[in-house]
């Protein structure tokens, strides 16, 4: 008999990481050497397929790294079932970002979100400045699943994916659409409003379609 | 570059201390053309022979693109506190969408005529698709939304009391197109964005979503004519078509849900279908020879109560950069002249120009902008004999070349 299961699995790191990297080797087992930066966020979905034909499709929310946009990850973690918090392993001020974003997600994030910490390019091994043994010591303090990945070669991706499909609470409703998705939105960004604002300028050169 | 800088800066300074306003200076071939946009200064130095105003235009694009991702009033405060911040701090990573701007603003017709250029469509289609992309349900969260075909308007809807500025809509379009959207392989990105004509202190957030999955295409039921569109001489490209839902509050579940279900829709009723293969088919472009006029080369129409444009494709000579410039260069000065845009004395309603390759014509009435180019060898009368001739074609192909009566809710 098989199951289906769809969780929300949010990417939050520094910029330049390889979140978009990871999330495109994952889902179309591809890299580029020149990615643009990402904008805002970015939406995909890839479906794992586990042992006992359980099916776990992730809807992915591959957000940008960039200070400027900080204050809108709120928005993709408050839903999610799992977040993968990225540094670059010849990065080490990367590491300090994500142990930021670690707290923030114990603080703000669902309770029972499934956080995995992965180290990115060990492809770049030799300048490497985040030792493997300081990450994952700090992983088990903060009881947070850990790995090492390269986008560019494709060492490790699948099985992170694969490792938080597994983790995730499998005895959940099957198809469990919303997930932990229903709950109230607190952490919701306010955009302008629009009520404050009818003042649209250039009335008279506006399209009249 | 830093002494460059130096002497612009320098140059600026003396006319603010005058209380004058330094426009342009003229050296040579080359101009300089300044725009003052406090805190932040434009400076473009040209060698295209362009009219001063068609610079103006372009830097005060560039000026709205940044503010598409800083906002005035984030500028103004970050000036506030630290005159010499480092804007390349704020635009990190965003640089993509001033070059794609940049690319853009040298042939994009739309952005010198201010007006929408639209996708040519079978009117009946156009209609179905924009029904299907009315918001229900909390339209309290929608501000518009628009289908988009690689840069040209397909439809856009709005709410009824509130029009889009085109300029909001090119900085749309350009945010769309810059490679750091285009090329994410996402199947959607929301992002926040300003638009400054709306609202130039303020974010509103866009969730753009690719139409670009095959399957979605392939699903739908009657599915026996895709060989066809392969069989036939276009390329069998997928043609980026987008969605875009502005949304102004930041409830992005219900617009990601929304979007989706629209998006299905589209594709079980036919009607993505039905898009693909017109552009497939190329039916949403023609060509200077289906007008039937002879000797007509190129030319632009914009109907001035819908405030877009259209133009057939750019064919040989014109399919060729310096000759496409010189053409839009040509045109730029008959719409600079028509407009009065660099201190003529007044308006002129019909200007003619006659090189050495073309003449040109450009010529306001109340309900339309035409500019035309013939070819040089026929008399000055058969230009207004070409221009009626459009003016009749257009007229009578209207229904497909003009987004009109879009739904509004
Ligand atoms: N050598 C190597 N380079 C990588 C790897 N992963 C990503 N990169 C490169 O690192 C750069 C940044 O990667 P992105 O995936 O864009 O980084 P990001 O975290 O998404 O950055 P933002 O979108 O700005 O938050 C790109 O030039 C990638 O090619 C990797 O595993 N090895
Ligand atoms: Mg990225």
């Amino acid at each position: 008999m098989s199951k289906q299961y769809q969780f929300k699995l949010v990417l939050l790191g520094e910029s330049a990481v390889g979140k978009s990297s990871l999330v495109l080797r994952f889902v179309k087992d591809q890299f580029d050497d020149y990615r643009e930066s990402t904008i805002g966020a970015a939406f995909l979905t890839q479906t794992v397929t586990l042992d006992d034909q359980t099916t776990v499709k992730f809807e992915i929310w591959d957000t940008a790294g960039q200070e400027r946009y900080k204050s809108l990850a709120p928005m993709y973690y408050r839903n999610a079932n799992c977040a993968v918090v990225v540094y670059d392993i010849t990065q080490s001020s990367s590491l300090e970002k994500a142990r930021t974003w670690i707290r923030e997600l114990q603080r703000q994030a669902d309770p029972n979100i499934v956080i995995a910490l992965c180290g990115n390019k060990t492809d770049l091994a030799a300048r490497r400045q985040v030792s493997q043994e300081e990450a994952k010591k700090y992983a088990e303090e903060e009881g947070l699943m850990w790995a090492e990945t390269s986008a560019k070669t494709g060492e490790g991706v699948t099985e992170v994916f694969t490792a938080i499909a597994k983790k995730l609470p499998l005895t959940a409703s099957p198809a469990a659409r919303p997930g932990a998705g229903a709950r109230a939105s607190p952490g919701a960004r306010q955009g302008v409003d629009l009520n404050k604002q009818t003042t649209a300028q250039g009335q008279n050169e506006a399209c009249n379609c | 570059m830093a002494s460059t800088i130096g002497i612009m800066q320098a140059l600026i300074s003396i006319f603010i201390d005058d209380g004058d306003k330094l426009r342009c200076i003229n050296a040579g071939q080359a101009r300089i053309t300044f725009l003052l946009r406090p805190p932040l200064y434009y400076v473009c130095v040209s060698s295209w022979g362009e009219p001063e105003s068609v610079t103006r235009t372009h830097l005060e694009y560039l000026h709205l693109q940044i503010l598409s991702i800083v906002t005035a009033s984030q500028l103004r405060r970050i000036f506030e506190r630290r005159t010499n911040f480092d804007l390349r701090r704020l635009l990190d990573g965003a640089e993509s969408f001033l070059t794609s701007l940049l690319d853009e603003l040298e042939f994009d017709l739309g952005i010198s005529t201010s007006s929408l250029h639209c996708l040519k469509l079978e009117l009946n289609l156009r209609k179905r698709i924009a029904e299907t992309l009315v918001p229900t349900g909390k339209t309290k969260e929608m501000l518009y939304v628009m289908l988009t075909v690689e840069g040209r308007v397909v439809t856009l809807i709005r709410p009824r009391k509130r029009s889009i500025h085109p300029a909001d809509i090119h900085i749309l379009l350009n945010t769309i197109k810059s490679p750091s959207i285009s090329n994410s392989q996402a199947s959607a990105s929301w992002i926040p964005v300003c638009l400054p004509k709306f609202n130039p202190s303020g974010f509103v957030n866009a969730y753009i979503s690719f139409l670009r999955d095959e399957p979605i295409i392939d699903s739908s039921p009657s599915s026996s004519s895709t060989d066809s569109i392969k069989d036939g001489a276009t390329e069998a490209r997928e043609p980026s078509i987008s969605l875009i839902c502005i949304s102004g509050t930041g409830d992005f579940d219900y617009v990601k849900d929304w979007c989706e279900g629209a998006i299905k829709k589209l594709a079980v009723d036919g009607s993505l279908r039905a898009l693909t293969k017109s552009i497939l088919s190329q039916q949403t472009e023609y060509t200077v020879a289906e007008v039937g006029v002879p000797g007509l080369r190129h030319f632009i129409y914009k109907s001035r109560s819908q405030v877009q444009i259209t133009f057939p494709v750019f064919e040989d000579p014109y399919n060729n950069t310096n000759e496409k410039r010189r053409l839009i260069t040509l045109y730029q000065t008959l719409h600079d002249a028509i407009h009065a845009k660099s201190g003529q004395s007044e308006p002129l309603k019909l200007q003619y120009i006659r090189t050495d390759t073309e003449s040109a014509l450009g010529w306001i009435t109340q309900p339309f902008e035409l500019y035309i180019a013939i070819s040089p060898l026929l008399p000055k009368s058969a230009i207004i004999g070409a221009a009626n001739a459009v003016v009749r074609w257009v007229k009578k192909e209207e229904s497909r070349l003009f987004l009109r009566d879009a739904p509004i809710f």
